[in-house]
């Protein structure tokens, strides 16, 4: 890898020259501003200001949702936290919480742990056929759940899986492998081969070689591969709302959706104080990785 | 890189002592499979069989609760007529390739944003992902409160900034409905591609730019022959999954119009449940479902092909 | 899986008084001595209901079912879900013969999977007897090939609400009862800039229900009894035109709307004449910011169209029990139990009007009476038709309903995507389709 780039490097720098005489910029303050705060600022606005109207009618009575005469809808006159108190204390979203969170960590680790074993053998030990297999295994893709579902449903049912959160954690990773496999393949190619060959002239194995010599490297590419499937299985709501039936093994997304619509009245705070507080793990977790995800990435490329 | 160099050390194993332990664990192929045995049980066990069954569901008449004779391709005949069905498949790659094409440009705009020196950087980050975090159903709910007819906060907006006297009729035109639900899918999936791509970004070595700009190269040029090549491969990536998440996108639309008004957003996925679970008809949801398989497997072709031929192109035939 | 939830019961028990219930455990004993289903031996019954639109009524259903787990020892598992979500599930559990024993919710739910509903003939002539006859659109609703695959339990009635100031204004003393004094009062009320509006959307329940109205009305069917595609007719053109006045006068945004956007623009002053349940003026009466909306509005039957005879389509609540339960007795027991006078009569009443009763002995029941406003919705059950119209009621009537083939035929026309031809020939081609 690191050889293509002084390549590129180079036949960038050759075939530049010409076309650029003295297009020197600078990096002023004023500059800067236009270029990034300005752009940076108004995605940012736009990006974050569908959660905003969430925090905002979370904590709003209800009388001021739809009188925005009276009321600037930007903002809320006496907040009111009856929304998250009932939330929290008068329905059972703890636990909703929980069997969500116990879905979402065991399904990923399940799917890592396939997806590194398969990402390994695509890439390194390149068995007759890696080719054909990779390219088969993202036919996961190719029916989505919103039909999958009945067929699948008499699969779960065939092995008594019915109402249990095993039955999404092992359908989860159908959709989860294929992308950590895929993620995963490009970190694996990028860790050079030459140490994995100095191991196996030691006489390590391939396991030994995965488990103590790849596995470390491709830290970043884990993390980034059990965040996005993190949030997928977070955020999975047919197989879940199929395959699972009793109120107190259901996960937040269609707990809050069936417990907060009633008929043709949607209870507007407490479903958006669902998706807040049901949200907030993730958000501390991304922002605890974020940095660690990007910053841990380059430091396996550099090697 | 893997087909030269494993020559070598296996050469190095013959020498010593071979129990049938060891020739397993060098012969490529065992090896091969019996690292890929975790996930193909999974995926045999919960996927293959299912998409089998769903295939052959679309050349039956099964209706829910009852099993379905062979028929042939009649479910196919009749979505071949069919004006709703021929619009679903319009809308799809409709939505497909606008809302993609948005976000790959938004994303890479606002990866190559985030990596420039900025305070609070992580804390930027973190916000940036929000959208991705929020489960989509209650995300989709929001903004559907958004979208409202009567109580759109953009429309009381424009209307007391005086830019508009009536409420813009979010999801009650077509052409709205449509640009509507797509502006959502790319909100939602905007954060996911621009972190990638910023962690992509990060791996380019800042020498490169300053090698570059000494030679004089300009912004363009350095991002157009600096990262853009060394960008291609995690792209594509990115690229193929947006697009396949997109394409079989349900829960957005499901939950913002069910496929109106008159079916002018109705995807394939949401058409193929409305007639499948809705009015019990699975082979014909199941044939409208079974039908995205060469849309799909024509976006998973165009990125597997287009990843192989960049790597050729860079000169790594050897990898 | 609310299990005799405690803060449930509790909940309920403040508002109605301990009185009544213990009066329900001591009716409930005395019914399971004489019951005709003796409920199989430790049998579990786990009942997949759609949720409620009120409080009060889950709340009086719970004791109903606390009060049947007593007297019979069967254990019960309520659960609820949203009134869309009830149908995927309820169709996994047809199709994998695994899950709820009974499922209680839309009107063409049974008709899905009709092999696999538990037959309850017997129930249903039980309860027929002793209270009056069944109305016939439920019956209807719930038997296949002459069979009673169902219970109903109730109808959703859904009817005309509107201002009554805004009426008045609009040159209106009483409300119009034919389609063209309706016509009149809609284009008096946009003048007035006080706009009536019906749901034009995918909404299940209000668009469904208003524009069969309108088609019914006007003698336009999709199928004859025969099972003949008749949507291609004079008296479609007639309604479709009709209908695209009548739109032509509703507030903007109609086609995006959903079962509850009415509910929100009638309660903030922007509606003021809609079809719905009784949720609008409950919910007004409820909040006493909304006090004066409730006192300034009343309910209407549906209009009278050109064939002279009041159509409507209302919800039927059928309650099913699937073939694969264990416990066939116990289901059929719990079915007839709910719809005995001593439970059916308090809950009626706890339903605040949003359900009107499908036997005819609960014309009787005093909500009917209480409130002059809820009179509207005692006749539910008596004046509509089932999903099908005229046609037979089945597992294709179903389909149609929810394709939306009928809705979309509407809304494709008066929305100016398809001229009055192009509209009747997507609707008679999906009917062709679901009617091969």
């Amino acid at each position: 890898m690191s050889n293509h780039n002084h390549q590129d490097t180079a036949s960038v720098t050759t075939g530049v020259n010409d076309a650029s005489e003295g297009m020197s910029y600078l990096d002023g303050g004023i500059r800067k501003l236009i270029h990034v705060y300005l752009p940076l600022s108004i995605i940012m606005v736009v990006l974050i200001f569908p959660f905003y109207w969430m925090v905002l009618t979370s904590i709003k009575p209800d009388a001021q949702l739809i009188n925005m005469d009276k009321f600037n809808p930007f903002w809320v006159v006496e907040p009111t936290f009856k929304h998250i108190q009932k939330l929290l204390f008068e329905s059972e979203y703890p636990r909703w919480l929980w069997n969500t969170m116990y879905v979402s960590v065991v399904a990923t680790a399940l799917s890592l742990f396939a997806s590194v074993f398969a990402a390994y053998a695509l890439v390194r030990i390149r068995f007759k056929g890696a080719e054909l297999v990779g390219a088969m295994i993202f036919l996961a893709y190719l029916v989505p759940p919103s039909i999958l579902f009945i067929p699948l449903a008499t699969i779960i049912q065939a092995y008594g899986l019915f109402d249990s959160p095993m039955a999404l954690i092992l359908v989860y990773p159908t959709i989860l492998i294929p992308f950590s496999t895929w993620l995963l393949m490009g970190y694996f190619k990028t860790i050079p081969y030459e140490l994995e060959e100095c191991a196996l002239i030691d006489g390590a194995t391939r396991l030994q070689i995965l488990v103590k010599i790849i596995l470390p490297l491709a830290v970043p590419g884990l993390i980034s591969a059990s965040i996005f499937s993190l949030t997928l299985c977070w955020n999975e709501f047919i197989y879940a709302l199929t395959f699972l039936s009793s109120t107190q093994n259901k996960t937040v997304p269609v707990a809050i959706v069936s417990e907060f619509v009633d008929g043709d009245i949607y209870r507007w705070g407490s479903l958006m104080a669902g998706a807040l507080v049901g949200s907030l793990p993730l958000v501390i977790l991304y922002s605890f990785f974020v940095e660690h995800y990007v910053s841990a990435m380059t430091g396996a490329v550099k090697e | 890189m893997a087909h030269n160099a494993v020559g070598r050390p296996q050469a190095s194993f013959q020498r010593t002592e071979r129990s049938l332990m060891q020739r397993l664990s060098n012969d490529r192929n065992w090896l091969g499979a019996a690292f890929m045995l975790p996930a193909a049980v999974i995926l045999i066990m919960f996927l293959a069989y299912p998409l089998g069954k769903g295939v052959w569901l679309s050349f039956t008449d099964a209706k829910i609760g009852r099993d379905g004779v062979f028929i042939g391709l009649e479910n196919y005949e009749w979505l071949s007529d069919d004006k709703i069905f021929w619009l679903s498949v319009f809308n799809t790659l409709f939505y497909t390739v606008i809302a993609s094409v948005i976000k790959f440009l938004v994303g890479l705009y606002l990866a190559l944003l985030l990596n420039e020196k900025l305070p609070f950087k992580s804390l930027i980050r973190s916000i940036v992902l929000i959208p991705f975090v929020v489960p989509t159903v209650l995300s989709a709910i929001a903004f559907w409160w958004i979208y409202d007819s009567q109580f759109s906060i953009i429309s009381w907006s424009l209307k007391n900034m005086g830019l508009i006297t009536e409420n813009i009729d979010f999801l009650g035109s077509p052409d709205n409905a449509r640009l509507s639900l797509i502006f959502a899918n790319i909100w939602r999936g905007v954060p996911f591609i621009a972190i990638t791509l910023l962690a992509g970004l990060q791996t380019v070595s800042p020498s490169l730019y300053e090698a570059a700009t000494l030679d004089g190269a300009t912004r363009w040029q350095n991002f157009r022959f600096v990262t853009f090549p060394l960008l291609t491969p995690i792209i594509a990536v990115v690229m193929t999954f947006s697009v396949l998440f997109t394409f079989t996108d349900f829960q957005l639309v499901w939950a913002m119009t069910r496929g109106g008004p008159v079916n002018a957003t109705h995807l394939m996925a949401t058409l193929g449940y409305q007639r499948a679970i809705l009015a019990g008809n699975l082979g014909e949801g199941a044939a409208i479902s079974t039908a995205m398989i060469p849309f799909l497997l024509f976006a998973i072709m165009v990125s597997w092909f287009g990843l192989q031929r960049r790597k050729w192109q860079q000169g790594g035939s050897d990898e | 899986m609310t299990t005799l939830n405690r803060r449930n019961l509790l909940k309920g028990a403040g508002a109605v008084g301990a009185m009544s219930a213990t009066g329900l455990l001591d009716f409930a004993k005395a019914w399971a001595q004489t019951m005709k289903w003796k409920p199989e031996a430790n049998a579990t019954l786990n009942v997949l209901r759609w949720k409620r639109f009120v409080q009060a009524e889950d709340d009086q259903f719970m004791k109903i079912v606390a009060a049947f787990s007593q007297a019979t020892g069967v254990k019960m598992n309520i659960s609820n879900e949203s009134f869309d979500d009830m149908q995927p599930k309820a169709s996994v559990a047809a199709n994998t013969g695994q899950g709820p024993d009974i499922a209680w919710g839309l009107h063409s739910l049974p008709h899905l999977f009709p092999e696999k509903c538990l037959e309850v003939g017997d129930v249903a002539d039980y309860l027929g007897k002793k209270y009056g006859g069944w109305f016939p659109a439920p019956e209807a609703t719930c038997k296949a090939k002459g069979k009673w695959i169902a219970i109903p339990t109730a109808i959703n009635g859904g009817y005309i609400n509107y201002r009554i100031s805004s009426m008045k204004k609009a040159g209106f003393s009483t409300f119009p009862d034919k389609t063209d004094g309706f016509l009149e009062l809609c284009k008096a009320m946009k003048a007035n800039n006080t706009p009536a509006g019906f749901a034009l959307g995918h909404a299940t329940g209000d668009g469904n229900a208003w524009i069969h109205w309108l088609l019914w009305s006007h003698g336009s069917y999709l199928v004859d009894d025969k099972e003949k595609i008749i949507i291609n007719s004079p008296e479609t053109v007639k309604a479709l035109e009709y209908a695209k006045k009548l739109t032509d006068t509703f507030i903007p945004g109609c086609a995006s709307w959903n079962d509850s956007s009415n509910n929100k623009a009638f309660l903030a002053g922007d509606l003021h004449l809609t079809a719905n349940g009784i949720s609008i003026y409950v919910g007004a009466k409820a909040d006493k910011a909304l006090n004066p909306i409730a006192e300034d509005m009343d309910h209407a039957k549906f209009p009278v169209g050109p064939i002279g005879k009041p159509q409507e389509l209302q919800l039927t609540f059928p309650m099913l029990a699937f073939k694969y339960t264990k416990v066939p007795n116990a289901a059929k027991a719990f079915m007839a139990f709910v719809l005995e006078a001593e439970n059916y009569n308090p809950w009626l009443e706890a339903a605040g009007g949003y359900l009107t009763h499908p036997l005819m002995a609960y014309d009787a029941n005093p909500i009917w009476t209480k409130d002059p406003k809820n009179a509207v919705f005692k006749d539910a059950a008596r004046n509509t038709l089932p999903a099908s119209g005229i046609g037979p009621v089945n597992e294709k009537a179903a389909a149609a309903i929810a394709d939306f083939v009928m809705l979309d035929m509407v809304a494709n026309y008066c929305t100016g995507r398809e001229d009055i031809k192009g509209a009747i020939a997507i609707a008679e081609r999906q009917a062709k389709r679901i009617y091969r």
